[in-house]
C-alpha cells in the first residue's frame, strides 16, 4: 500500500488550533476564532490536494497510509499511531472538513456576542481534529482515540453554557450514555485482539477470512453496541435530544453532520466483519429499521425545532444504518445518505439557528409563524433542505433514501417486505413532521410573543446556509450519476453482486417512496397550514401524543431501570462501607479493648488471690504435663 | 538514594525560624533527586533483563541478611514516579507545612527520609531489607498524617499504621517461615533471586500459606477490597501532598510487592489463588468506583477512585499476561501522577474554599478557569480518556486480562462508565452549573501552583500519545519475571489460519 | 569419710566477688561515713566496683570451666554474655537510682508519721539503697551460672531479698509501695516453697543435684518418671513466677507501680536477665533431653502470656503498670526462644534480653522525669502534649516504645526476628503465629500512648517535665542510642554472641 508523509497535516492543524487557543487564554480572543476557520480550511484544502491526488492513483492504489509511531506496543500488542486514507475515509474528510469550516465561518457571527467565542472555537478545532482522527485511524484502537475525542468535544460543546444547570446535566449524559457505547468498542477490541491477535483494520480483514463465525459475530454485535451509542441510534438513543443543548453549529456540525454519522461510518468500515457474521447485521437492521421509526414518531410530537430536527436526524441516521446492515449492496447508500444527509440535515440546522437568532433564541415552534416573509434566505435555503429531506426529486435526499428503501425491498423475503415498508412508512412521517415544522416556521400565521422583530441573519450566517442548501440540491444527482460514489466506494465495501432476483423496480419504489411522501405532506399541510395552531400545546391530546411528546418514555426507563436502582445500589454501598466492613475492623479492636479491661478484673491487688492464681497455675501445669506424658 | 538523607539532615540543621530557608533546601533537595533519577533512568539499559545499578553490602552476616540493592524496569519506573513527585509535593505543598503540629522543618525532614525510603523500598533486593523499609516508611507517614493533616488526623494516622504494622506483621511471619526454609535449602538467604527458587522445594500448602502472608500485607497497602477502609480516612485527614505520596507512591509498594515477591516467590500459589484474587479485585473496581460516586468529600471522591484504580492494577497483575504485568506497571505510574493532580486541585480548591464537601463548589470554571481546567484534565486522564496516559495502561491491562480471564475483564469494563460517572459528577458540581455563593472571588492559581501543576499535566498528556519510553523499560522486566516463572501469553484463538 | 576442701577459681569467680566485696564496703559506709558524705561515696563505690567487676569478667571472657566451683558454677560463653548484660544493666541503673528524689527519706519511719516529716526536713537519704543492690546484683551474676539446684535455690532466695526490701523506698505513695514490696514478698516465699519442693522431687529422681546429673538419669531412664515430672512443674513455677509468666504474673503489675521507678527499671531489666539466664541452663542443660514432656507446656504458657498480656494491657491507664504488663509480654517472647532450644534460639534470647533491658531501661528513666507538685505522674491522659513540653524526651520514649513493639530499625525488631524464626525452626508454628498476633495488639497499645504524646494536646495541670540529671540523661542517651543502632546495624553484637554463646554441659 502506499505511503505517505502529509495525512498527519489533516490532524495536526486543527489540533495545533485548538491547543494554541486554549493555552494563549484570553490573549487570544481577538484573533482566535478567525486562525481557527483558517486553520479548518487549510485542512480542507488539504483534503482536496489528497482526493486530487487519490484521483491520479490508479483504483488499486488509490489507498494511503502513513506511520507516524509505534505507539503500543506489549508482547504481541503492537499498535501503531498509524493513519489511513482511503475512497471510504476520504468522503469522511471532506464533509467534515467541509462542513466544518462552514460552520466555522456561520459561528464567527452566531457566537460574535459571547464573550467566550475563542473557547468555543477551540474545542470546534478540537472536534474537527478528533473527527479526522476517528476516520483516518488504521486500527480500531486509533479509531477508539478519536471515538472518544469527538465525546469529549462533543461533551465540551453541549455543555459551552453550562452556568445552567440543565445543559451541564445534558453535557453529562451525552458523555455517559456515549461510554457505554465505548464499553462496546473495548470489548470488541478485546475479542479481537484475543480471537485474531490484532486490531489492525487490515489485519483483522485478513484475519476474517479464516476466522469463525462466532468470533466474528460477537465482534459484530460488540460493534453495533458502540455504533448505537455514538449515533444515537436504539436503545441508547436518549442523549442526542437533551444534546441540543449546545450553541445550533453545534447541533448542526456534531449532533447532525458528523459525529453521529460515526457509527456508520464504523459499520460500512468494518463491512468485512459484518459481511461474514449474518446474525450481526441482522440486528443491525433491526436496530437501524427501529431507529427510524422511533426518531420519526419522536419527531412529529416536538414544539421545540431544534429537538424536532434531532429526532429527525435520529431517524434519518436510522435510514443509514438499515442501509449499512443490508451488506454490499447497502453499504454505498448508506454513505450517500449520510453525506446528502451532512449537507441537508446541516443546512436546516444552521436555518434553525439563523431563525432562532432572529427570534431571540425563541425555539418553540408555536410561537414561530410567517416568517418566510422576514427571512426570505433562511426560508429558501431551509426548504431546500427539507425538499431534500423528504425525498422529492431530484433533490439530494431522494436519491439516497430511495436506494436505501429499494435495497431494503430487495433484501429478500418476508425480512426484505418488512424492513422495505418500514422505510416507506418513515419516510411518510418524515414529510409529514417536516411539513408540520416548515408550515409552523415559515408558513402559518403568526404566533409571536411580544416585541419579536424577525430579521435576516448577516452574510456570514446566510452564506454557509447557502452553500449547504446548494449541495443538498446537486449531490444526490451527482452521486447516483454513473453510480459514481458506488463504484468509488466498492474497493473497501466490496462489490455487490448483480442479478439477484429484484423484489421491485426501481421505479415501483420511486413511485410508493413519493407516493409516502404526497400523503405525509397532505396531512401535515391540512393539520397545520389550513387550521390555526395554539401558541401553547394543548394538553388534551392523545395518549400516543403525550408519550410521543416524552420521546417514547425513553428517559422514564432510563430512569427507572439505571439511574434509580443505580443510585440505590450506591446508597447501600456508601452504608455498608461505613457500617459492615469498616465496622468489623472496629469491632475487632473494640472486642480487643473490652476483653482487656474484662481480664483486668482478675488483677485484685489481694495477695491471697494471687497466691490462690499460683496454685491453681502450679496444679494446671502438673496437670497439663501429665496430660503430655500419658 | 543517600541524596534526599543528606537533604533531610541539611534541613534539620537549618534554625527552626527560617522557614523560607527549609523550603527551598527541600525542594533543592527533591529537585537534585528527581534530575538523578531521570539520570538512572536514561542510563537503564532497556535491553538487560538483568538487575542494573546493583550496590551490595554485608548487613548482618548470621542472618545472610545483605544491605542490596539494584533496579529492573519496574523498579526503575517506580522510582522515577516517585522521585518525578517529590518535588512536585514540596512546591505545591508549599504552605502546608506551617499550620501543623510542629513546625515546618520537621515536615520536611519527615518528607525527606520518606523520600529515602520510597527509593529504597522499590530498590531493594534484599528481603530483609525490603520488610524493614516496608514497616519503617509507616513512622514518617504517620507522624505526617497525624503531626500536619486537618480533621481527625489523629485518628486516621492510627487507624493507617494499626493497618498497615497488622499487615506487615502477617507479612513477618511468611518472611520468617521462608527464612527457615531457605536455611534448610543452600543456607540462610534473603536474596530475592535465591528465595525464588525456594518454590521447588515447597509443599502447596506451604507456598499457599506463605503467599497469603505476603499477599494480605500487599493487599492492606494497596489495597484491595475489603482491607481499603482505611484509606478514605487517611486521605482525608492528611494534607494534599501527603495524599499524592501516601495514595499515589506509597500505595504502589503493595502492587510492586505483589509483581516482585507474590508472582516471583510463589508462582504455584499464585496460580492457585489468582481466582479468588481476581474476583476481589473486580469488586475493588466497581465497588471503589460506586463509593466514589457516592462519597460528598472530594479528597474521599479520589481516595475511592483510587481503590477502583487498584483494582485494575491487581487485575493486571494476576492475569499473568505481559499486556497486564507491563499495563499494570505503566498503570501505577500514570496513576500516580493523575492522582497525584487531583490530590493537588483538590488541596488548592480546599483550601482557598475552606471546605471539602464538593456541593460548596460550583461555578469554578468561570471563576479560576486554569484550577477548572487543571482538575478537569486530571479527571479526564482517571478516567482513562484515550489521548491521557491512563488509557494506554488501562486499555492494556484489560485487554491482557480478556486473553486469559474474559470474564473478568468483562465485568471490569464496566468501571469505565462508572469512571465517567464519578469524575463528571464532581466536574458539574464544582466547576460547571451557576457560581455558588461564597466563591465569586476565589483566586486563581499562583504562578508557583501552575509551575507545580504543568509538568505534572504535561507527563498525562505526553504519555497518553508516547507511552514507549516507559513502556520500552517495563516490557523486557515483565516478559522476564512471567518467563521465568513459566507464564506465557495465551495465543490468538483464531489465528490457525496465520 | 573424708572431707576435700573446696577448690575455688578465684578468677572466673572474681566478678562476683568483687560485687559482693562492693556491697561490704556499702555496709561499712552506713555504718561509719558521716551522712553528709556518705551519698557520694556509696555511689562511687557501687559503681567503681560494677565496673571493677565488668573488666575482671571481660578478662577472664574466654575461659570456661565446669569445675570452678565444685562444679556447682559452670562459666561458659553464654555464662558469661548474661553477665556482662547484667552489669552493664546493672550500671545503667545505678545512674537511675542515684537520683534520690523518688526514694524516702527514712525507710523505717511510719508512713505520715512525724518522723518522716522530720526526716524529709533533714533531707535523710536512704543510702542503703545502694549496698542493697550491689547484693541483688552479686547473686544476678550467680544465677545464670549456677549448675547445680542447690546453688540456683540460694542465688534465687538471696537475689530476692534486697529486691523486696527496694520495692518498699518508694518517697511518694508510701503505702503503696510498702504494700507491693510485701505482696512480693509473701508471693515470691510461696513460689520458692514450690520451687524447693522441685528441688526436692528431682533429687528423689535423679539422687543428684547438678544439672548433668538430672541430665544424665534423664538419659538413662532410669528412675521414677512422676518424680521427674513433679519436680521440674515445680520448679518451672518457682523460676515462671520471677519472670512474670502467666498464671504467673500477677505480682509484676503492682510492683511495677508501686516500687520505686529507678528500681521497677532495675528489677525489670537486670531480674528478667538473669532469671531467664537461669531458666536457659536448666532447660537447654538439664531437662534438654526430656522436652517432649515439657515443651508443649511451655509453648501453652508463652503463647498464653503473650496474648494475655498483650490483651489486658491495652486497658491499663497507668504507665507503670503498662510497663508491667508490657514485660510480662516480652517474657512470653522470651520464652519462645527457651522452646526453641537450639543454638539460634539461645543466642536469639540472649540478645533479645539484652536490648529489651536497656530500651526498658531508658522508658523507666523518662518516667521517672515527668512529674508534678506530688512526684512522678503515671497517669497516661496526663501525660498528654508532652511531645510539645519535651519533644526530644517524648520521641526517645517513642522509640522505646517503638521497640517494645517490634518496628524495623530498632534494636526491638532484630531481637523478635531472630527469637521467633529460631522458635518456628524448631517447629513451633503456634508459637510464631501467636506471637505475631500479640506483637499487632501489643502494637496497638504502644501506639495509643504515642498518639497521646504527640497528637493530643498538653493538660494545664503542674505536670511538668524535670531537667534530668546528668547521670539519668547518660542512662536515657546511652540506652536510646544503643536501641537504635543495634537495630540498624545489629551485625556486630549478634556475631559476638554468636562466637560465645554455649552452655557446658
Amino acid at each position: 500500500m502506499v505511503t505517505s508523509t502529509s495525512l498527519v497535516y489533516l490532524i495536526a492543524l486543527p489540533l495545533f488550533g485548538a491547543a494554541v487557543l486554549l493555552l494563549a487564554g484570553r490573549r487570544s480572543d481577538k484573533w482566535g476564532h478567525l486562525l481557527a476557520t483558517a486553520l479548518s480550511a487549510s485542512s480542507f484544502g488539504v483534503g482536496l490536494y489528497q482526493l486530487s491526488q487519490m484521483l491520479a492513483r490508479p483504483t488499486e492504489e488509490r489507498a494511503i497510509t502513513q506511520k507516524l509511531f509505534s505507539w503500543i506496543n506489549v508482547g504481541t500488542f503492537n499498535v501503531d499511531a498509524g493513519l489511513l486514507l482511503d475512497q471510504l475515509s476520504i468522503c469522511f474528510v471532506l464533509l467534515i472538513t467541509g462542513v466544518g469550516t462552514l460552520i466555522h465561518i456561520y459561528s464567527i457571527s452566531y457566537m460574535s456576542h459571547d464573550e467566550n467565542r475563542r473557547r468555543f472555537f477551540a474545542y470546534l478545532n478540537l472536534f474537527i481534529a478528533a473527527m479526522l482522527l476517528l476516520v483516518l485511524g488504521n486500527s480500531y484502537l486509533n479509531l477508539y482515540v478519536g471515538w472518544e475525542g469527538v465525546g469529549l468535544a462533543s461533551y465540551l460543546l453541549i455543555g459551552f453554557w453550562n452556568q445552567k444547570p440543565a445543559y451541564a446535566t445534558a453535557s453529562k449524559k451525552a458523555f455517559v450514555m456515549n461510554r457505554v457505547g465505548d464499553m462496546g468498542l473495548s470489548f470488541a477490541i478485546m475479542i479481537a485482539f484475543a480471537t485474531l491477535g490484532t486490531v489492525s483494520f487490515s489485519g483483522v480483514e485478513e484475519a476474517s477470512h479464516t476466522a469463525s463465525k462466532a468470533a466474528l459475530t460477537a465482534i459484530g454485535i460488540m460493534l453495533l453496541v458502540a455504533a448505537t451509542g455514538k449515533s444515537a441510534q436504539f436503545p441508547l438513543q436518549a442523549w442526542l435530544g437533551d444534546a441540543m443543548a449546545g450553541p445550533t453549529p453545534v447541533s448542526a456540525l456534531i449532533h447532525a453532520a458528523t459525529m453521529v454519522t460515526a457509527g456508520v461510518y464504523l459499520i460500512v468500515r468494518s463491512n468485512f466483519i459484518f459481511d461474514a457474521a449474518p446474525t450481526a447485521q441482522l440486528l443491525v437492521v433491526i436496530v437501524g429499521a427501529v431507529t427510524l421509526m422511533f426518531g420519526a414518531l419522536v419527531g412529529t410530537a416536538k414544539d421545540d425545532i431544534k429537538k424536532a430536527l434531532a429526532a429527525s436526524t435520529m431517524s434519518q441516521i436510522g435510514y443509514m444504518v438499515l442501509g449499512a446492515g443490508l451488506g454490499p449492496a447497502g453499504y454505498a447508500f448508506a454513505i450517500m445518505h449520510l453525506l446528502t444527509h451532512g449537507f441537508f440535515k446541516a443546512g436546516m440546522f444552521l436555518g434553525a439557528g439563523s431563525v432562532m437568532h432572529g427570534m431571540n433564541d425563541q425555539v418553540d415552534m408555536r410561537r414561530y409563524g410567517a416568517l418566510r416573509k422576514f427571512m426570505p434566505i433562511t426560508f429558501a435555503t431551509f426548504g431546500l433542505g427539507y425538499l431534500a429531506i423528504i425525498g422529492v426529486p431530484p433533490f439530494a435526499g431522494f436519491y439516497s433514501k430511495d436506494a436505501i428503501i429499494e435495497t431494503a425491498f430487495n433484501a429478500g423475503g418476508l425480512k426484505g417486505i418488512l424492513l422495505g415498508s418500514t422505510a416507506l412508512l418513515g419516510a411518510a412521517i418524515t414529510a409529514f413532521y417536516m411539513t408540520r415544522v416548515m408550515v409552523l416556521t415559515f408558513t402559518s400565521k403568526e404566533r409571536w410573543e411580544e416585541n419579536q422583530h424577525p430579521h435576516e441573519s448577516p452574510l456570514l450566517m446566510w452564506l454557509p446556509m447557502a452553500i449547504l442548501a446548494i449541495g443538498s440540491v446537486t449531490t444526490g444527482f451527482l452521486f447516483t450519476r454513473g453510480h459514481a460514489l458506488v463504484n468509488w466506494l466498492s474497493p473497501v465495501v466490496g462489490e455487490h453482486a448483480e442479478g439477484e432476483k429484484v423484489l421491485l423496480q426501481p421505479m415501483v419504489v420511486s413511485g410508493l417512496a413519493l407516493l409516502a411522501v404526497i400523503i405525509g405532506v397532505g396531512i401535515a399541510i391540512a393539520k397545520y397550514q389550513l387550521s390555526d395552531v395554539e401558541s401553547v400545546a394543548p394538553q388534551d391530546v392523545s395518549i400516543f401524543t403525550k408519550i410521543a411528546r416524552k420521546d417514547l418514555m425513553q428517559d422514564s426507563f432510563n430512569e427507572a431501570v439505571f439511574m434509580r436502582p443505580g443510585q440505590a445500589l450506591t446508597t447501600l454501598l456508601v452504608q455498608g462501607d461505613e457500617k459492615v466492613i469498616d465496622g468489623a475492623v472496629r469491632g475487632v479492636a473494640a472486642t480487643a479493648l473490652g476483653a482487656g479491661s474484662t481480664f483486668r478484673r482478675t488483677q485484685t491487688g489481694f495477695a491471697r488471690s494471687y497466691a490462690a492464681l499460683i496454685l491453681i497455675g502450679a496444679i494446671a501445669l502438673i496437670a497439663a504435663i501429665w496430660v503430655v506424658t500419658q | 538514594m543517600v541524596l534526599p538523607l543528606i537533604g533531610s539532615v541539611l534541613v534539620a540543621l537549618i534554625p527552626n525560624d527560617q522557614v523560607l530557608r527549609i523550603k527551598q533546601a527541600a525542594l533543592g533537595t527533591t529537585l537534585l533527586v528527581a534530575i538523578t533519577g531521570v539520570l538512572a533512568w536514561v542510563k537503564f539499559d532497556s535491553g538487560n533483563t538483568a538487575l542494573q545499578f546493583v550496590e551490595s553490602a554485608k548487613w548482618i552476616p548470621s542472618f545472610g541478611i545483605n544491605y542490596a540493592v539494584g533496579v529492573d524496569g519496574l523498579a526503575i519506573v517506580l522510582i522515577l514516579m516517585s522521585v518525578l513527585l517529590a518535588p512536585v509535593v514540596v512546591l505545591a505543598g508549599w504552605n502546608e507545612s506551617e499550620g501543623g503540629r510542629w513546625s515546618a522543618k520537621v515536615y520536611y525532614i519527615l518528607l525527606l527520609i520518606l523520600e529515602t525510603m520510597m527509593i529504597g523500598v522499590f530498590s531493594a533486593t534484599d528481603l530483609f531489607l525490603f520488610y524493614v523499609l516496608f514497616e519503617a516508611i509507616l513512622i514518617p507517614v504517620y507522624f505526617l498524617i497525624g503531626g500536619f493533616g486537618t480533621g481527625d488526623r489523629a485518628a486516621a494516622a492510627v487507624k493507617f499504621l494499626l493497618y498497615s504494622l497488622f499487615g506487615g506483621l502477617v507479612m513477618l511471619a511468611a518472611i520468617i517461615g521462608l527464612f527457615v526454609i531457605s536455611g534448610t535449602h543452600g543456607g540462610y538467604t534473603f536474596d530475592i533471586a535465591r528465595l525464588s527458587e525456594l518454590h521447588t522445594y515447597m509443599s502447596s500448602t506451604t507456598q499457599n500459606l506463605l503467599f497469603l502472608g505476603f499477599f494480605i500485607a500487599f493487599a492492606i497497602k494497596a489495597p484491595v477490597w475489603p482491607l481499603h477502609t482505611w484509606l478514605p480516612d487517611a486521605a482525608e485527614s492528611a494534607t494534599p501532598g501527603t495524599s499524592v505520596l501516601l495514595v499515589g507512591v506509597l500505595d504502589k509498594i503493595g502492587t510492586f510487592g505483589m509483581i516482585r515477591f507474590c508472582l516471583t516467590l510463589f508462582p504455584d500459589a499464585s496460580k492457585t489463588f489468582t481466582p479468588l484474587i481476581l474476583v476481589l479485585a473486580v469488586i475493588s473496581i466497581l465497588y471503589g468506583a460506586f463509593l466514589a460516586i457516592g462519597s460528598r468529600d472530594i479528597k474521599r471522591l479520589i481516595a475511592y477512585t483510587s481503590i477502583s484504580h487498584f483494582g485494575f492494577i491487581t487485575m493486571g497483575i494476576f492475569a499473568m499476561t505481559s499486556q497486564g504485568v507491563s499495563g499494570a506497571t505503566l498503570y501505577m505510574f500514570n496513576h500516580g501522577f493523575s492522582t497525584a493532580a487531583l490530590f493537588l486541585v483538590a488541596g488548592w480548591m480546599i483550601s482557598r474554599r475552606g471546605s471539602s464537601t464538593i456541593s460548596d463548589f460550583g461555578g469554578l470554571q468561570r471563576v479560576t478557569p486554569v484550577m477548572a481546567w487543571s482538575f478537569f484534565i486530571a479527571g479526564m486522564s482517571s478516567l482513562a480518556l484515550p489521548g491521557l496516559s491512563s488509557f494506554v495502561s488501562e486499555f492494556l491491562v484489560l485487554v491482557g486480562t480478556y486473553t486469559r480471564y474474559p470474564v473478568a475483564a468483562v465485568i471490569a469494563t464496566f468501571g469505565i462508565v462508572l469512571a465517567a460517572l464519578y469524575i463528571l459528577i464532581p466536574v458539574q458540581k464544582a466547576l460547571h452549573g451557576p457560581v455558588t455563593p461564597g466563591n465569586e472571588n476565589l483566586p486563581d492559581l499562583t504562578l508557583r501552583e501552575k509551575i507545580a501543576i504543568a509538568p505534572v499535566i504535561a507527563v498525562i498528556v505526553a504519555l497518553g500519545f508516547y507511552p514507549s519510553p516507559l513502556l520500552n523499560v517495563i516490557n523486557p522486566s515483565s516478559a522476564h519475571i512471567l518467563e521465568v516463572q513459566g507464564f506465557t501469553d495465551p495465543l490468538p484463538s483464531e489465528s490457525a489460519g496465520k | 569419710m573424708d572431707f576435700t576442701a573446696p577448690v575455688l577459681n578465684y578468677a572466673l569467680l572474681a566478678p562476683i566477688l568483687i560485687v559482693l566485696g562492693g556491697a561490704l564496703v556499702g555496709v561499712l559506709i552506713e555504718a561509719f561515713a558521716p551522712r553528709a558524705s556518705r551519698h557520694n561515696s556509696q555511689l562511687f563505690v557501687t559503681i567503681a566496683s560494677l565496673v571493677a567487676a565488668l573488666s575482671a569478667l571481660l578478662r577472664v571472657r574466654n575461659q570456661s570451666s565446669a569445675s570452678a566451683a565444685m562444679g556447682s558454677v559452670a562459666f561458659d560463653g553464654a555464662g558469661f554474655l548474661l553477665q556482662a548484660s547484667i552489669l552493664i544493666i546493672a550500671i545503667l541503673s545505678v545512674f537511675l537510682i542515684a537520683d534520690q528524689e523518688n526514694f524516702t527519706a527514712l525507710a523505717a519511719a511510719v508512713p505520715g508519721s512525724e518522723e518522716e516529716r522530720n526526716s524529709l526536713q533533714a533531707d535523710l537519704r536512704v543510702t542503703e539503697v545502694y549496698p542493697l543492690t550491689l547484693f541483688a546484683v552479686a547473686r544476678m551474676l550467680l544465677f545464670p551460672l549456677a549448675s547445680d539446684l542447690i546453688t540456683l535455690f540460694v542465688a534465687l532466695e538471696m537475689l530476692s531479698l534486697p529486691l523486696y526490701l527496694m520495692a518498699g523506698l518508694s518517697r511518694r505513695r508510701r503505702l503503696l509501695s510498702q504494700e507491693s514490696a510485701l505482696k512480693y514478698f509473701l508471693l515470691g516465699a510461696f513460689s520458692s516453697a514450690f520451687f524447693l519442693l522441685g528441688i526436692a522431687y528431682l533429687y528423689g529422681y535423679s539422687s543428684s543435684i547438678t544439672f548433668a546429673g538430672i541430665q544424665a538419669s534423664i538419659t538413662g531412664g532410669s528412675g521414677n518418671d512422676v518424680f521427674l515430672l513433679l519436680g521440674i512443674a515445680f520448679i518451672s513455677v518457682g523460676l515462671l513466677f520471677k519472670v512474670g509468666a502467666v498464671p504467673f504474673h500477677a505480682w509484676s503489675p503492682d510492683v511495677y507501680q508501686g516500687a520505686p521507678t529507678a528500681i521497677t527499671g532495675f528489677m525489670a531489666a537486670a531480674t528478667k536477665v538473669a532469671a531467664f539466664g537461669a531458666i536457659l541452663r536448666i532447660y537447654y542443660v538439664a531437662f534438654a533431653n526430656d522436652e517432649w514432656q515439657w515443651k508443649p507446656v511451655l509453648i501453652v504458657i508463652a503463647i498464653v502470656t503473650m496474648v494475655f498480656s498483650s490483651v489486658v494491657a491495652i486497658s491499663q491507664r497507668d504507665v507503670k503498670r503498662m510497663l508491667a504488663y508490657s514485660s510480662i509480654a516480652h517474657a512470653g517472647f522470651l520464652l519462645s526462644g527457651v522452646i526453641a532450644l537450639n543454638k539460634s534460639g539461645l543466642e536469639a534470647s540472649i540478645f533479645y534480653l539484652f536490648v529489651y533491658g536497656l530500651a526498658t531501661l531508658g522508658a523507666f528513666g523518662i518516667v521517672t522525669l515527668v512529674r508534678d507538685s506530688s512526684g512522678e505522674v503515671t497517669d497516661l491522659n496526663r501525660w498528654s502534649g508532652l511531645g510539645k513540653r519535651s519533644p526530644i524526651l517524648a520521641s526517645v520514649f517513642a522509640l522505646d516504645l517503638l521497640s517494645f513493639a517490634g518496628i524495623p530499625m530498632t534494636s526491638g525488631f532484630i531481637g523478635k526476628f531472630s527469637i521467633f524464626s529460631a522458635a518456628y525452626e524448631s517447629g513451633s508454628t503456634a508459637i510464631l503465629i501467636s506471637g505475631v498476633l500479640s506483637s499487632a495488639i501489643a502494637a496497638f497499645f504502644y501506639i495509643r500512648i504515642i498518639v497521646i504524646m504527640f497528637f493530643k494536646d498538653p493538660v494545664e495541670d503542674g505536670t511538668s517535665v524535670v531537667i534530668p540529671s546528668a547521670l539519668t540523661t547518660t542512662t536515657i542517651a546511652v540506652t536510646s542510642v544503643l536501641t537504635l543502632v543495634l537495630g540498624i546495624y545489629p551485625a556486630p553484637l549478634i556475631n559476638f554472641i554468636a562466637s560465645s554463646a554455649s552452655f557446658i554441659r
